[in-house]
């Protein structure tokens, strides 16, 4: 009789009641949901906002998409357009290819270094210029009923006159895989104020003639590519994601 | 080991007091610096100290980040950088690979989120590292080995350091500029003497991918890179494949290190009768403002006597 009673109560079931009401399984799932989504969503923002923006189909990147005699000259050239802009700051006009090449500059200045990248002659154009002078102006329309008969005296004239732009032109290189150079200066406006802004331009024929027009769309249409630089800050935005420039 | 932790928590202590004192506030509108004295402008390497010193002149202190035996290449920090970063207005970085430590010893520093950093390399066009790279084209970081890289990331830094202390903006660019002429003599003073020797047997090796920038701007090439990234000695593979890529160009020339030696250089010369010449990476030795130029012009006399031999040695001779 005791040990029937004892069995009893040992086999007596008890539910005890979780003091969080049954709220673990909730809250992991909801835990795990968040940490989840938190790393996608952080994943999928980061890959968004890392690196340089993507060539356009006009434009070449100076890394790898030129030519070794091409990298070598833009090399010389980006840093020569930060120093032809100086000198038009502070002089107020363009320098000559002369007055580079007094300035020992690179590529104007006619070194070794000018003589194994192809040996490239260099031309000034500036706002306005008439470069050749091989084109007569053409005469005045008949019907223009007493209008200013302003005639651009040639290509050179109407391609640089009005867009503020100066340009040092480079061709007639002999290196195998020579392009044709342009430096083209124009005029940006920035916050308040107007600044010199250069941009880079091969042609894959060295003796591409000198475009009638400056503007992207119009080198572009003349074969013209942009050289995008690849340079430090493209790096540093590539690597951690944030711009220094 | 106590003193090593009592010096960590005094250092963590200074950042605290250092950050809550905020010297280093830069204008919301302007970028400009609030400078209480002079601007304190920390360096990486040793050629941003002799850049920076030829700009700022006696108007702003340069203070090397690390010590000037420390080797860049594999850089530990330690506790005494993180003090001086503690002091820095602005710290000059290559940015692009030489110098990642720096950016770790910012962080411990607690100055990641306001020590305003020049990147000297913002505009520099980059390229790749020379030689076989697998086919890949792998970004080189030696900027400051050149001279017209050089003039570009000296102007680049006189331009930020302007615009944070503008009150000295055009003493910097003036200096910039006779600093940058002066380099440019160099260069044009070598070109003269280059123009007398006979390139067309010029084909060298270097044992460290540091020479691009320099080779581009005189129109040479490096047929080899003996490293196979940044600082990695070879296995025996890469070294037999390199080998063989300088017996198969018939490479005339290896240069070496002039600061890190590397064991492997002998050995290639007599596996392959390459003439060996060392080359400055210009990061070694004490500090100074004349340390790039003269350097620079220890390089370019031995690229000089390099080319003069290939000149004068030809194949099997």
């Amino acid at each position: 009789m005791t040990v029937s009673s004892n069995i009893d109560r040992s086999l007596r079931a008890q539910l005890v009641q979780p003091s969080s009401g049954r709220l673990e399984s909730i809250v992991f799932f909801l835990i795990t949901f968040a940490l989840v989504a938190s790393t996608a969503a952080y994943v999928l923002l980061k890959a968004k906002q890392e690196g340089p923006p993507p060539l356009l189909s006009w434009q070449v990147s100076s890394f790898d998409g030129l030519s070794e005699v091409d990298q070598a000259i833009h090399s010389a050239l980006l840093p020569a357009a930060d120093e032809i802009i100086w000198a038009n700051n502070d002089t107020g006009r363009w320098p000559s290819i002369a007055e580079l090449q007094d300035t020992l500059l690179p590529p104007f200045y006619e070194d070794n270094f000018w003589q194994v990248n192809g040996e490239v002659q260099w031309q000034v154009i500036m706002p306005g210029a008439n470069k050749t002078g091989e084109v007569a102006p053409p005469p005045p329309p008949q019907s223009n009923n007493g209008l200013a008969s302003f005639v651009a005296p040639n290509a050179v004239y109407q391609g640089t006159l009005g867009q503020g732009t100066a340009s040092y032109y480079g061709s007639g290189g002999k290196a195998p895989g020579q392009s044709a150079y342009l430096i083209v200066i124009g005029h940006a406006h920035s916050g308040v104020y107007w600044i010199n802004q250069a941009t880079l331009w091969i042609h894959k024929d060295p003796n591409a003639p000198f475009p009638d027009i400056l503007k992207p769309e119009g080198l572009v249409a003349r074969g013209w590519r942009q050289i995008i630089p690849y340079n430090g800050a493209s790096e540093v935005e590539r690597v951690k994601g944030i711009s220094n420039g | 080991m106590v003193n090593r932790l009592i010096q960590q928590v005094w250092v963590a202590l200074l950042a605290l007091l250092m950050g809550l004192s905020s010297t280093w506030a830069a204008s919301p509108t302007t970028g400009a610096l609030t400078l209480k004295g002079k601007m304190k402008v920390g360096v990486t390497l040793h050629p941003y100290y002799s850049f920076v010193s030829n700009i700022v002149g006696d108007r702003a202190e340069v203070i090397a980040l690390i010590d000037a035996e420390s080797n860049p290449h594999n850089y530990q920090p330690q506790p005494n950088d993180m003090k001086r970063a503690m002091t820095f207005d602005t710290l000059v970085v290559n940015g692009i690979g030489h110098d990642e430590w720096a950016f770790e010893i910012v962080k411990a520093a607690g100055r990641k989120d306001n020590l305003p950093l020049i990147y000297a390399n913002a505009s520099v066009a980059l390229i790749p590292i020379g030689g076989d790279q697998g086919n890949a084209k792998v970004v080189n970081p030696h900027t400051f080995v050149s001279t017209s890289a050089a003039i570009q990331q000296i102007f680049e830094i006189a331009r930020r350091l302007g615009e944070l202390d503008p009150a000295n903006a055009a003493y910097y660019r003036t200096n910039a500029s006779a600093y940058a002429a002066r380099i440019r003599r160099l260069r044009a003073d070598f070109m003269t003497r280059f123009a007398k020797l006979d390139l067309s047997a010029f084909r060298c090796a270097t044992m460290h991918a540091g020479y691009d920038y320099l080779m581009q701007e005189f129109g040479l090439k490096i047929s080899a890179v003996i490293e196979p990234r940044h600082g990695v000695t070879p296995t025996a593979r890469q070294l037999a494949n390199t080998i063989d890529a300088i017996r198969k160009v018939d490479v005339r020339v290896l240069f070496a290190e002039k600061y890190f030696a590397n064991g492997l250089s002998k050995p290639i010369e007599t596996a392959t009768g390459v003439k060996m010449y060392s080359l400055s990476h210009i990061s070694g030795g004490p500090y100074t403002a004349d340390k790039f130029e003269v350097e620079m012009k220890e390089n370019l006399d031995t690229l000089a006597e390099a080319i003069d031999y290939t000149a004068h040695h030809p194949k099997g001779g």
